[in-house]
């Protein structure tokens, strides 16, 4: 029976309106997905066979057993005897239960990344961007999930030699044998800038003259240096950029080409004109306006006003009509009349933004496309100080590419191999180069890494790497901030620096390695480095590492003027069905292969695909049809087909999102090499195209062929990366991110996939709203911005809506006895709230993994997931929308993340048995997770879903070991206990049969709150504690001084929070006050304390299509 | 036919039922009385590693709380000394160094010929101890006017430290619903001896009429007012 529901009225059949749609099953009308609707968690007929066996029966059996045996030992119930053990002598600062924050980086291709960790008693918790830094006030997921690395129990442990256990013993031997040979040395450096590895290097070539120093990163196109010269690259400034033009150019996901915050500065109001954060409202003259030309779906593409979807070859021939139409003297290919007038009217407007407007070309594309881009660039006055575009010098200078290494390896100018990239060249490298073959044509091999990947094994020597936290070093920011690397711990696992194997090499081969009193080589070698390029003296450097980072830049490089040559480039066709185009794409879990073992970047979905612990070829709905994949987007099918026979009339989705969900899997063919894959539609993406996410597939040992082959002995995965997705490198055979020309073949496998789009849906509709800066039309007339403005609040059911009272008035009522008034559950000094910004939020799971590391929520594993059960506390939705007139192959997307939105009058506590969730004085729907009796009541009440429920105890059990969860006590613990060490000791870690939600880092107010109490104390000194008098306000903790840790990871600042009390004071009530912000589900009238500020997009009149932009809410009235 | 049972055996199985019944209320009144904290943890005194004497040192010596439990203020835990801290007055020659109680003491701070230390930590048997979910904070009650006494007793008059107060959730609810049974100045935190009636003699106060304050409730309530405490008894308070 499905629950009573207070739905939205039917629209009547002659209403056009926008449809709007989370996944394939929703936009057909399936019902498994009408499933997940009404069920908190769809069960019933997906019960597996551990499930079913665990029957009432055995169950009271058990029960009885455990009940006689729990007799026995009460007669001992006195609680066992613990003990507090305190340092011998106490390190400086350190006060026990207390954090401390330490500033240090994050070093990685495109610039460092400045941050702050939380420390406590040693052991590093939690990243936080360093708000001190000009140029990064947020971080991504990978920043955030890269603390897991750190205590990943299959990191590298052993030194390996030729792929078998060795020792230091013998390492050092060989160390010191190569640092005295006259070795013609090829070092391999990752992509990231670092200024005292790049002076180590040089002093290596000077030491080792026959040598050389390349870089490798497989995600990092080495076209770059031809375009843009050697060690240059192009930072955006977008603080500047009033028009921009990305040619499939992700950069605020993926492909970063600068910090993005300005970017979003500019589509919130009053941030873009130097106001404070949502002064006033948004100015659609300063918004900024960004067409972008892609392929699939990025999440860049879901915030553009203008999104073209054409085949990756297809992007130069518009990116030559728009330079043609900018005055450029290039060729150009023939185009429809759509993509015609779109090139023309794109171009108009750069044009007459010349000197604010940036064109952008993915760093994955071809030379062509970049140089074009450049061409562009320089026609539009874009670069120079105080323009939208700079090229910036990099010290990456003089470093030579893959390729180059395979030709000097192959001329014999190489017999030592020391791979420092942090990436997997056996694995990810061009399959043409043939990696490993390379690795036998030298005499020595050294590998140094984290994991024990393929190249580990494949090489002489493999050293394990001590983590960034764990070592000495430096790094540069995008725009070129020097900043500086310093150790939270010592190496959990005798991990060796960068810095520290370079500085032996350059020595006589001693590795000197950090000990509790001395610090490892790397320090002396960023000291000198720090003293040499910055400033002298022990007072700078005190400074510098205490604020993390030197202000400084990089110098500016001049572009090439040269125009390409775009014959060739034009000529090529468009993909047709019999010969498609792949693209290689980088992946938002994995990167490109080495976050493979990261359990939260694994089970975090997909931004676009809502994919977990996976990958799979994407197709258009359309391309999947012709092919004949499926005719329907989710196809029901009976499942007990017998020889034709239907056994039972059960339908069960084939492409589905339900439990048993499974894939069709499809065959590859490109270039005579052949990839076994499972296939999902994807909305948005350019026909005839399949997009392939990279970095998958690196052990399997369940039979699937898309992947290497485990091997036990030489375990290149842990249990997170085993069966993971499947490897499409093989089909890379150059450099290059696409390739035209494969071909795809049904086969009758299917393939269980884990997608979360569907889990946790909500009723109704106009849940993510949007408008647009163009007057939109409804009924025939037009309605302008500001009447759309006006309109948020009122759109779907809220436009029949009386208002929502409050329950929170500081009277209450009179009490009989006393006479007295008795206020109500309302606190004068603090009342918290929050508001999301849609025209921020851009839905890439940065705040989904804080608040996984904030808040110590478990992984579940993939079989879990595919029920529902992942316990995100923030759920990252994700809406397509279509309006009627518009084109419903490249639909709208907008993210809406979602989290208990903290209800005053919150259903769920209503109908708590023990009171375990209830309301605080504040304004919190608090959880006593000690009282939780696991009646899942609250979460079947839930209207927003947003309640987690550990149906299993996946803190303590490991849920990546097949069948481990149902084995209960019996099953196996999590692997070793330094995943512990990254709990959050201020929150509980929840066990087996407790509903858990977000209750706005609460652990957070508390101490703030705390913290401001002192001020009694303080005020007393000198005069009295009896004369002194507090008031609430002195109370109140500063206003919007606490950060929650989603708020604090964003990077687009999409989320304010803070105190209700603070008035216009706090951004967030400013953003509460906006035209924008409206309550979700206001209808039901449960007075949210998260609201949601709805999207603007601003799109160009004259673009085709710019009618149906920013119309993704249903619009009734 | 005989009757089996005799005439008396009518009332047995009632009466049987009202021992069961009696048992049950027994057992089920026995576990409740002393299976809680009350009467669990009151009084748990187990021995230490070094026979540490707050005797001594607080009522003989004078010394303050805070000397060694100097995070009180400042963080959740009121931290047990690191061993440095004893070794100010117990390091070598000096207060009673060569003491065999102090042993343990001594081998923490051991040092090798290089001056490092070697030594093993002190385990000190924990007393008071809140469960998992309990996120106490110390320096959110010291900084408000709750002192040390009034949740661990005594004491400075302990020879051996004892669980004084049953710690319970209904105990901290009843100074949560009425702090001013407990508060008193800022200043008089540590002070074992202070007596509010003895206080109020000797710093005149009054009240918002104009009446002289003299009983702790009334100061309690004086207190409360002026430094505006209200806690709190919502759930996130304490469990998170």
């Amino acid at each position: 029976m499905s629950k009573r529901v207070w739905n939205h009225p039917e629209p009547s059949k002659d209403e056009v309106q926008t449809q709007v749609w989370r996944s394939a099953g929703e936009l057909e009308g399936n019902p498994l997905f009408q499933n997940h609707l009404d069920r908190e968690f769809p069960e019933g007929g997906d019960l597996t066979e551990e499930e079913q066996e665990l029957s009432r029966r055995s169950f009271v059996k058990l029960m009885g057993a455990s009940s006689a045996l729990a007799g026995l030992g009460l007669a001992s119930c006195r609680r066992p005897e613990a003990y507090i053990v305190p340092y011998k002598e106490a390190p400086e600062w350190v006060i026990p239960g207390k954090a401390l924050y330490y500033a240090t980086s994050m070093p990685r291709s495109g610039g460092g990344v400045p941050l702050l960790v939380t420390s406590f008693e040693g052991r590093p918790t939690k990243l936080e961007p360093n708000s001190k830094h000009a140029e990064t006030k947020g971080t991504d997921a990978f920043t955030q999930a890269s603390i897991l690395n750190l205590y990943d129990p299959f990191r590298s442990k052993e030194v390996l030699a030729k792929g078998k256990k060795s020792s230091r013993k013998k390492l050092d031997a060989a160390l010191k044998e190569l640092a005295s040979s006259k070795g013609k040395i090829a070092f391999v450096f990752g992509e990231d800038d670092s200024p005292s590895r790049g002076r180590l290097a040089g002093e290596l070539l000077k030491k080792f003259p026959a040598s050389k120093a390349y870089r490798y990163e497989a995600l990092t196109n080495p076209v770059g240096d031809e375009v843009y010269g050697d060690g240059v690259e192009l930072v955006a400034d977008f603080a500047t950029a009033d028009r921009i033009l990305s040619l499939d150019c992700d950069f605020v996901g993926l492909d970063e080409v600068g910090p993005t915050r300005p970017f979003f500065d500019r589509r919130q109001g009053g941030a873009h004109d130097g106001d404070k954060l949502y002064a006033h409202k948004i100015d659609p003259k300063k918004m900024n306006r960004l067409y972008q030309v892609e392929a699939a779906y990025s999440v860049t593409g879901g915030i553009a006003d203008h999104r073209l979807r054409l085949a990756p070859s297809q992007i130069i021939k518009i990116a030559a009509a728009v330079a043609k139409n900018l005055g450029l003297n290039v060729e150009v290919a023939e185009l429809s009349a759509d993509e015609t007038k779109w090139a023309a009217e794109c171009a108009k407007d750069l044009q007459a933004n010349a000197g604010k407007s940036l064109v952008l070309a993915g760093s994955r594309h071809s030379a062509e496309l970049q140089q074009l881009a450049v061409a562009m660039n320089a026609k539009l006055q874009a670069f120079g100080k105080g323009k939208p575009a700079t090229l910036v010098q990099t010290g990456k200078k003089g470093f030579s590419n893959l390729a180059q290494l395979a030709k000097d390896v192959d001329a014999g100018a190489v017999d030592t191999l020391v791979l420092l990239t942090p990436s997997n060249p056996v694995y990810d490298a061009a399959s043409d180069l043939d990696f490993s073959a390379l690795l036998g044509k030298v005499k020595t091999s050294i590998h140094w890494g984290l994991r024990t990947n393929a190249t580990a094994y494949a090489c002489d020597w493999h050293i394990p790497a001590a983590h960034y936290l764990e070592s000495w070093g430096d790094t540069r920011t995008a725009k070129g901030t020097y900043s500086l690397l310093q150790p939270l711990i010592l190496p959990l696992y005798d991990g060796v620096g960068e810095l520290d194997l370079l500085s032996a090499l350059l020595g006589d081969g001693e590795l000197k390695l950090g000990t509790e009193t001395t610090p490892s080589a790397g320090y002396d070698v960023v000291r000198q480095t720090f003293e040499a390029q910055v400033e002298k003296g022990a007072a700078a450097w005190a400074k510098a590492l205490q604020l993390g980072f030197v202000e400084d830049s990089y110098s500016e490089a001049k572009p090439k003027a040269a125009l390409p040559k775009l014959t060739e480039a034009l000529k090529q066709a468009a993909p047709k069905k019999d010969s498609l185009e792949v693209v290689f794409a980088a992946d938002s879990s994995v990167w490109d292969g080495r976050y493979i073992d990261n359990s939260w970047l694994q089970e975090a979905p997909d931004p676009i695909s809502k994919l977990t612990w996976d990958n799979v070829a994407y197709l258009s709905p359309k391309t999947a049809k012709a092919l004949g994949i499926s005719s329907k987007l989710t196809e029901l099918e009976p499942v007990n087909n017998v020889a034709g026979i239907d056994v039972k009339n059960a339908p069960r989705p084939e492409i589905g999102e339900a439990g048993a969900a499974k894939a069709p899997v499809i065959t590859i063919t490109l270039g005579g090499k052949v990839l076994r894959i499972p296939a999902l539609v994807s909305f948005g993406l350019a026909e005839n195209t399949i997009v392939l996410p990279l970095g998958y597939g690196q052990a399997r040992d369940d039979g699937y062929s898309g992947g290497i082959k485990h091997n036990e002995a030489q375990p290149t995965v842990g249990h997170v990366g085993l069966n993971v997705g499947f490897n499409a490198y093989p089909l890379r055979a150059t450099a290059a991110f696409s390739a035209v020309g494969a071909t795809i073949a049904k086969t009758s496998d299917r393939y269980p996939v884990a997608l979360t789009q569907e889990h946790h849906a909500m009723y109704g509709r106009a849940l993510a709203r949007e408008v647009s800066t163009m007057p939109n039309e409804s009924h025939g007339h037009k309605v302008s911005f500001d009447e759309q403005l006006k309109k948020v609040k009122k759109q779907g059911i809220d436009s029949h809506m009386p208002p929502n009272h409050s329950i929170y008035k500081p009277e209450g009522k009179v009490d009989e006895e006393s006479g007295k008034r008795v206020k109500h559950l309302s606190d004068d000094r603090h009342q918290w709230a929050m508001a999301i910004d849609l025209n921020a939020c851009v839905g890439c799971n940065a705040c989904l993994i804080a608040c996984q590391a904030e808040n110590n929520i478990p992984v579940v594993g993939k079989e879990q997931v595919a029920k529902g059960r992942e316990m995100h506390w923030i759920r990252m939705d994700r809406y397509y929308a279509a309006t009627p007139d518009g084109d419903e192959d490249n639909p709208e997307m907008i993210p809406q993340p979602v989290a208990c939105t903290q209800c005053e009058l919150a259903p769920c506590e209503t109908v708590c048995p023990v009171n375990a969730t209830v309301h605080t004085e504040e304004g919190l729907n608090a959880m006593a997770y000690n009282r939780c009796i696991g009646t899942r009541y609250c979460a079947n009440n839930c209207p927003y879903k947003a309640r987690r429920f550990n149906f299993f105890d996946y803190n303590k059990r490991n849920p990546l070991i097949k069948k481990n969860l149902y084995k209960g006590p019996a099953g196996e613990k999590q692997v070793g206990d330094a995943r512990s060490l990254q709990r959050n000791p201020n929150v509980t870690v929840r066990m087996r049969g407790v509903m858990e939600k977000c209750t706005y880092c609460v652990q957070r107010l508390e101490n703030a709150k705390i913290k401001q109490k002192q001020i009694t104390r303080k005020k007393s000194l000198g005069v009295g504690s009896t004369s002194v008098s507090i008031s609430a306000e002195e109370l109140r903790i500063k206003v919007d001084s606490v950060k929650v840790a989603c708020q604090e990871a964003c990077s687009a600042s999409a989320i304010t929070f803070g105190n209700m009390l603070d008035g216009d004071k706090s951004a967030m009530m400013r953003a509460k006050s906006s035209e924008r912000n409206y309550d979700l589900l206001n209808y039901i009238g449960t007075l949210p304390r998260t609201s949601y500020l709805a999207r603007v997009k601003n799109p160009n009149q004259a673009i085709p299509g710019a009618n149906s932009v920013g119309r993704a809410t249903i619009n009734i009235h | 036919m005989a009757n089996i049972f005799p005439r008396w055996s009518n009332f047995t199985p009632l009466k049987i039922a009202i021992c069961l019944g009696a048992i049950g209320f027994g057992v089920t009144f026995v576990f409740a009385v002393y299976s809680g904290p009350a009467s669990q943890r009151v009084g748990y005194q187990p021995t230490q590693p070094i026979p540490y004497s707050h005797d001594i040192h607080v009522n003989q010596l004078g010394l303050d709380c805070r000397y060694c439990h100097s995070f009180v203020e400042h963080g959740a835990q009121a931290n047990v000394p690191s061993a440095n801290v004893c070794w100010n007055c117990h390091g070598p020659n000096k207060v009673k160094s060569d003491s065999p109680k102090l042993a343990p003491l001594r081998k923490a701070m051991a040092q090798n010929e290089a001056g490092e230390n070697v030594g093993e930590p002190i385990e000190w048997v924990r007393v008071h101890r809140s469960p998992d979910y309990v996120y106490f904070n110390h320096s959110a009650h010291v900084n408000r006017g709750v002192s040390c006494q009034s949740c661990h007793g005594d004491v400075d008059e302990m020879k051996v430290v004892h669980h004084d107060q049953s710690l319970t959730m209904g105990w901290c609810l009843d100074c949560h619903r009425s702090p001013e049974e407990h508060l008193r100045p800022i200043e008089e935190i540590t002070n074992f001896d202070y007596d509010a009636e003895e206080y109020l003699r000797e710093h005149k106060l009054t009240n918002k009429d104009g009446e002289a304050i003299t009983s702790q409730t009334e100061f309690g309530e004086f207190l409360k007012a002026h430094w505006n405490v209200k806690p709190k008894e919502s759930c996130a308070t304490c469990h998170r």
